[in-house]
């Protein structure tokens, strides 16, 4: 699909080397466009939208700062640790402003798997729908974080 | 719709990013049509020198052989390379204000991998970063010490030293590997003595998929040379005689290891309270060096508190969090000094406890990791 100037200018910011050594897309050809319609039908075919999801991601790093840099015990089947980690990302998509990459992770005992994500994933989430390009190290996939999140239509 | 709604909230973005893009192109031509010339840089009054023009203070201090704090590689995102530009810096550029406070831009403080030399420039470095020196160590011992902190063992080469205060830290450069393209830096605390000064440890945290960890945890091996700077930091004890108590999880112990063990060496002999977290029993390290300090060091106690005690295991020692623990023992909180090393939000809720309990804010000094 042929994609706004603003978008081509957010793809232009995720390549290797602008805001991070790595970038935001990996090994994925696609244009940015074709990667946000993909996981967006993804979200919306499991009856969720994005903004579930980022709100229990939410969820999970306030109840982990509680636990003060140590492993917290949420609801029957997981286990959450916030940790703080110096650096902020500025946001691709071009607003102003830097967001931190405080690093939560949360294990889901009942299915014995795990997941790791910042403060920087939660953002991209919750504002652009983008979970990253398949193949960047950082990208997590919305079927992951259903999965292991246990979210939840209703929610 | 979502995607209708992507599109139109990209419209109205371009009205609000035209400030921000003019920014970015601002950059842009700067780095392809800048030509400055050559620039005359002072620092501190003192030392002169001219300069290429157009790089930015950053890099053209460091071809000086001046190392300014940096964990990003130049790229605005750490917020630890300001530095006071008391001549001849121009403008606040977008890119340095999400870092620099209200108080701090009436002083001048400026984030000097942002800011370029296009004019002659009188800049302030502190005293202590002036002492700072890059250095080729070798990787002489990696050592487990829990599932996910390992110490590593550094020497330096030839007739190479590092004169360091017990508490400060250095910055690790990781080389190019398939998570970086290109060379970064990060700050790691010593936690070994300062009189050892041809070695130094550093103990060191895996972070899920977090560049320098990943290169330490998975790639780094025994022998190999890296590179190095510091010492940096202000987090070492104060010449006073107050009372202490250190809390931290985690790696969190390095410096303040560093700082118990050069109180031993030095025969300073504060009473001293040492509140160490971790998740269980498996999550402790060092256990028996550290309780082995209290029968050289009079007057301290090492308190290894676990958050989770296991069914499995017996435990007769304290559980809970840190916070919780705390007002056992502190006894005299207005006589006490405070020392933590954590990140940005645990020394957030530290913090709020000891004020709770009495210690004043001037004598909570903490080591942020975050
Ligand atoms: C003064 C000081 C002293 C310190 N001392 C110690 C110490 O003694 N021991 C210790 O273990 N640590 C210490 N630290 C912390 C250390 O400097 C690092 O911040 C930490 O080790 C993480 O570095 P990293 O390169 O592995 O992670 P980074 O690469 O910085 O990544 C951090 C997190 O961000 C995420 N991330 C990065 N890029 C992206 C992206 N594009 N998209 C989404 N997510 C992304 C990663 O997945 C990871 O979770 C100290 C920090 C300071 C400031
Ligand atoms: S070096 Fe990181 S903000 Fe300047
Ligand atoms: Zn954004």
């Amino acid at each position: 699909m042929k994609q706004s100037p603003q978008l081509k200018k957010a793809e232009e910011a995720m390549k290797p080397g602008v805001i991070t050594g790595e970038g935001f897309l990996g090994k994925d050809k696609r244009h940015l466009i074709d990667i946000l319609i993909e996981d967006d039908a993804e979200v919306s075919r499991s009856g969720l939208s994005h903004d579930i999801i980022a709100e229990k991601m939410k969820f999970f790093k306030e109840e982990g700062i509680k636990g003060e840099g140590l492993p917290v015990c949420v609801g029957d089947n997981f286990e959450v640790i916030v940790e703080s980690v110096r650096g902020k990302l500025a946001c691709p998509f071009g607003e102003p402003g830097l967001i931190s990459k405080n690093n939560i992770g949360v294990i889901n005992t009942k299915i014995k798997q795990e997941i790791h994500f910042t403060d920087f994933h939660i953002h991209m989430i919750e504002e652009h729908g983008f979970y990253q390009g398949k193949g960047s190290p950082y990208r997590i996939s919305p079927k992951e974080l259903i999965e292991i999140l246990e979210i939840e239509p209703n929610e | 719709m979502y995607l209708q709604w992507i599109e139109l909230v990209y419209s109205v973005l371009v009205v609000c990013g035209i400030s921000t893009v003019l920014a970015i192109l601002m950059v842009i031509a700067d780095a392809t049509i800048g030509n400055y010339g050559k620039k005359k840089l002072i620092v501190n009054n003192d030392k002169e020198f001219e300069v290429e023009g157009g790089n930015t203070v950053l890099t053209t201090l460091k071809e000086q052989g001046i190392f300014i704090p940096s964990a990003c590689g130049g790229r605005g995102s750490c917020g630890l390379c300001k530095l006071k530009i008391d001549e001849g810096g121009g403008d606040y550029l977008p890119t340095e204000l999400s870092w620099i406070t209200k108080e701090e831009q009436k002083d001048n403080i400026r984030l000097c991998c942002q800011l370029k030399m296009k004019n002659d420039l009188k800049v302030t470095v502190p005293d202590e970063l002036l002492e700072i020196k890059e250095y080729e160590v070798k990787v002489d011992k990696i050592v487990d010490l829990t599932h996910d902190i390992k110490c590593i063992t550094f020497v330096f080469q030839g007739d190479d030293k590092m004169e360091f205060k017990a508490g400060q830290f250095v910055q690790l450069e990781v080389p190019e590997y398939e998570l970086c393209e290109e060379t970064v830096y990060r700050a790691y605390s010593i936690s070994s003595v300062p009189s050892e000064n041809k070695r130094f440890q550093l103990q060191i945290k895996y972070v899920s998929n977090g560049i320098c960890t990943t290169y330490v945890h998975k790639h780094m091996q025994e022998g190999e040379i890296i590179k190095m700077n510091g010492p940096y930091g202000d987090f070492y004890l104060t010449d006073t005689d107050s009372e202490l108590i250190f809390m931290a999880v985690g790696s969190g112990m390095a410096p303040i290891k560093s700082i118990l063990m050069d109180m031993l060496e030095r025969g300073i002999n504060r009473k001293a309270t040492f509140l160490f977290g971790a998740k269980n029993t498996d999550d402790l390290f060092l256990v028996d060096e550290l309780k082995s300090l209290e029968k050289k060091l009079p007057d301290f106690k090492f308190v290894p508190i676990i958050s989770r005690p296991e069914e499995s295991k017996d435990w007769n020692g304290e559980t809970g969090r840190l916070s919780e623990i705390l007002p056992k023992y502190l006894k005299k909180p207005e006589n006490t000094e405070a020392y933590l090393c954590a990140g940005e939000r645990v020394i957030i809720s530290y913090k709020q406890k000891l004020m709770e309990l009495g210690i004043p804010e001037n004598k909570i000094f903490y080591d942020s990791f975050g």
